[in-house]
């Protein structure tokens, strides 16, 4: 194992960062208890809500218990850590590098910074300022040798000296560890190690690096290693600074407001173009292009295209300049919605455009495909699903794929084309109760109501004992809208009603060839959209030789055709 | 008493067995095919070709058993105007997920969107409420020939190279309160535009994977019908 020099760091620490950063989005004053919820459990507590008694991993009920003016807010990573950016930017007003481990702590190599500043003292004065000044976040500095040691003083606000690391973490508790450990899978790996240690007895990190190295490595391996050498006061790895650089971006004001797209075709292809030049003179290349104009009206337009094309020949610019055109002709034709799912915006000049490259890498740094590039019929089919994208919006466009479940609905996952999508549930679990295969062709987005009659014509209905109440034999499904002859059977006196027809227009009832069920499904229990259903399967004679099959449920009294097997 | 019609039909198809037995169509030079799950050989014996227009006529599951095959080795598919297409069901048939891309409400834009698709996408499946005038269709075909995409669609398409009706249909494995679906018989009457006659094709579209292995896979049975 490679050794590395012991490297002096300060280290700024926001105390109860994600509870912060929530509260800072949701526009809570900074003396308001708040908690953040994660799962069971609250992450995050303010320090408001702490002085109220709510504590880090307690429940939603027990915390709103002790303070019942406690706002619970939702746990989002990505808002987490795109708020420290803010703190990062607002640090680098007192030193030049800085490296975020994870958010709510950045690590600062404190030699050469504390040298321009004079002191240690005066560099922890300096970023605890600028921190508050620039970024309204109030926030704890420490310095020591190795990352431990200095992730451990700036929680009290020390500054450790040179050299007497080993000896001041050597009383902490041995739970410390997990400090140190900067991503969620890392910490339950340490977590898991730090019970077993103090299980055997090794309370405090003196304890640990007392022990033999080569025993810590055979009993634990590479995660005692690891433990070992952070308890010793050591390091594994020197900080990796982030270099701020500025963002690679075209904007172009119009001199007239542009109605028409011809208008726009030459700017378009003069924005790509300086796009591409931008990004070869920085030297790098970019996975994202965000494309934004102003209206007449000051409405903001604002779309995010994927892009993977790389700066050679040209051929970055002829492929943005199709990007931009289709945006500007589906903005100014009103088809495309906004990226938030709303409507879009109305039809209306716009007045500038900018474009903005975002996933800045340096050039050659991308990674190619293992079997050549991306094929022919690849690249067409993108431009084509592009294409739409720009006619029907983000949304008009779907990528599907396949995860657990147990309803046929609830196993399609289906996201916009070019976004990332939310995580799948895992296929490979159990799904006790899933509807058997083979899985329908047609599943309607929302279940449509039915109706299952037994044989005198009164509905059938299923205990919660799950006893059927008699044989389904006919089913009636909602008819196809355009049946006229349905509409006009279901106006008929015989079908019981009397003026207007409200609810759905029944078909003509069906009869039942066989059927399997009920299958009972309870699913969520513990939640809002609980649902409690039992499933059957029937097949419906629809002539001579011609059976359908479908999946109804039956939950709340009522049956829903869920999916048709055609 | 057969017809002379029918007795040249069925020499003809005697003719095309062989020839696919053998390997040497008369057609392969014509245009490039796609490939075509083998249980619907019976189907389109002559492979699914590229830019013709498929019409499919009561059966979804037919449409995806139609572009399994292609998806499977590389092809791009698209589905157009079909909110409800079963995407399990489409990935057990063997699509590729990974290439399949769904605009369900194309709404106005539909022709502008199935353009767009036929530009791209080698098999665009169209389903049944689309905004299309017959003007469009017989663009999109014309387009669909030109790019060498296949478009197969929900519904009567007037000009289709092929519609498949699906007449009839049989399941096996429910019974009266008891099993559940496991396999099924779908009757499917092909009409080709060149072809003439309509033919009756039985094949088992959905065959139960816990019987699969052992038992072959059930013949198609196949009888000449009307005239087209």
């Amino acid at each position: 194992m490679s050794v590395v020099t012991v490297v002096r760091r300060a280290v700024l620490w926001v105390p109860d960062w994600p509870a912060v950063a929530a509260m800072t989005e949701a526009g809570l004053g900074a003396d308001a208890p708040a908690a953040v919820l994660h799962g069971r459990g609250l992450v995050a507590v303010s320090a408001a809500a702490r002085a109220a008694g709510v504590r880090r991993g307690s429940t939603r009920r027990l915390a709103q218990r002790v303070c019942p003016e406690l706002a619970i807010l939702p746990y989002d990573e990505g808002r987490d850590s795109r708020l420290f950016e803010a703190v990062a930017a607002a640090a680098e007003q007192a030193v030049s590098g800085v490296e975020i481990s994870r958010p709510g702590l950045m690590i600062v190599p404190s030699d050469g910074a504390s040298r321009f500043h004079g002191s240690e003292e005066a560099l922890a004065e300096a970023l605890v300022s600028a921190v508050a000044e620039h970024a309204g976040v109030e926030c704890a500095v420490g310095a020591a040798d190795g990352l431990l040691a200095a992730v451990l003083a700036a929680r009290s606000s020390e500054l450790v000296p040179s050299g007497a690391s080993r000896d001041y973490l050597a009383p902490a508790p041995i739970g410390s560890l997990a400090l140190a450990a900067m991503e969620r899978v890392q910490r339950e790996e340490v977590e898991r190690l730090t019970s077993v240690l103090t299980r055997l007895g090794i309370a405090t990190l003196g304890d640990l690096a007392a022990l033999p190295f080569g025993d810590v490595l055979a009993r634990f391996g590479p995660v005692g290693v690891w433990a070992h050498r952070l308890a010793s006061g050591e390091d594994l790895a020197p900080p990796v600074l982030r270099r701020s650089e500025e963002d690679i971006a075209v904007e172009h004001v119009f001199e007239d407001p542009a109605e028409r797209i011809e208008q726009l075709v030459h700017i378009a292809k003069e924005a790509a173009a300086a796009l591409d030049r931008a990004l070869l003179d920085a030297g790098v290349r970019c996975g994202r292009v965000r494309i934004t104009a102003r209206t007449e009206k000051g409405q903001e337009l604002e779309r995010v295209w994927r892009t993977d094309v790389g700066t050679r020949a040209g051929a970055f610019a002829r492929h943005m300049t199709d990007r931009v055109r289709w945006q500007l002709e589906g903005w100014l034709s009103g088809t495309a919605g906004s990226s938030d799912g709303g409507k879009g915006p109305e039809p209306s000049p716009l007045v500038s455009l900018g474009l903005v490259a975002e996933d800045v890498v340096p050039l050659g740094a991308e990674q190619s495909y293992l079997w050549g590039g991306v094929s022919g019929a690849d690249s067409r089919a993108h431009r084509a699903l592009e294409r739409v994208q720009g006619l029907l919006g983000l949304e008009g466009v779907l990528a599907v794929a396949e995860q657990g479940g147990r309803s046929p609905r609830d196993r399609a996952l289906l996201a916009p084309w070019g976004q990332e999508a939310p995580p799948a549930r895992a296929i490979a679990h159990p799904w006790p109760g899933r509807i058997p295969d083979p899985p329908p062709a047609t599943v309607p987005p929302v279940a449509r109501p039915a109706l299952v009659l037994d044989a005198g014509g009164s509905p059938v209905t299923i205990s919660r004992r799950l006893a059927i109440s008699a044989p389904p034999t006919w089913v009636r499904l909602e008819a196809d809208a355009s049946d006229e002859r349905a509409r006009a059977a279901n106006r008929h006196p015989s079908e019981g009603h009397v003026g207007r027809v409200v609810g759905p227009v029944w078909d003509r009832p069906r009869p039942v060839e066989s059927w399997a069920g009920p299958w009972p499904v309870s699913e969520r229990w513990w939640s809002e959209d609980a649902s409690r259903r039992a499933y059957v399967q029937v097949a419906l004679r629809d002539g001579e030789d011609a059976v359908t099959a479908v999946l109804l449920a039956y939950g709340g009294g009522e049956w829903a055709l869920e999916a048709v097997y055609d | 008493m057969e017809t002379a019609e029918a007795r040249l039909a069925r020499a003809r198809e005697a003719l095309a067995g062989v020839q696919r037995r053998v390997g040497t169509t008369r057609d392969r030079w014509e245009a490039p095919t796609l490939p075509l799950a083998p249980v619907l050989d019976q189907v389109l014996p002559q492979g699914l070709r590229r830019g013709q227009v498929v019409s499919v006529v009561g059966s979804t599951s037919l449409m995806l058993a139609l572009a399994a095959a292609a998806s499977e080795s590389g092809s791009w598919t698209a589905a157009v105007g079909m909110p409800s297409l079963g995407v399990v069901a489409a990935a057990r048939r063997g699509l590729d997920l990974a290439r399949v891309a769904l605009m369900p409400h194309p709404g106005a834009q539909a022709a502008a969107v199935a353009g767009a698709c036929v530009d791209g996408m080698d098999v665009v499946l169209l389903g049944p409420r689309l905004a299309l005038s017959d003007a469009d269709r017989r663009r999109l075909a014309s387009r669909a020939r030109e790019r060498g995409s296949v478009i197969v669609a929900e519904g009567p398409w007037s000009g289709a190279h092929a519609s498949l009706t699906a007449v009839g249909s049989r399941w096996h494995g429910l019974g009266a309160g008891d099993g559940r679906l496991r396999g099924r018989e779908l009757v499917v009457r092909v009409e080709e535009r060149r072809g003439g006659l309509a033919r009756m094709v039985t094949l088992p579209i959905e065959v139960d994977s816990s019987l699969r292995r052992g038992a072959p896979a059930l013949a198609p049975v196949r009888s000449l019908g009307g005239a087209a």
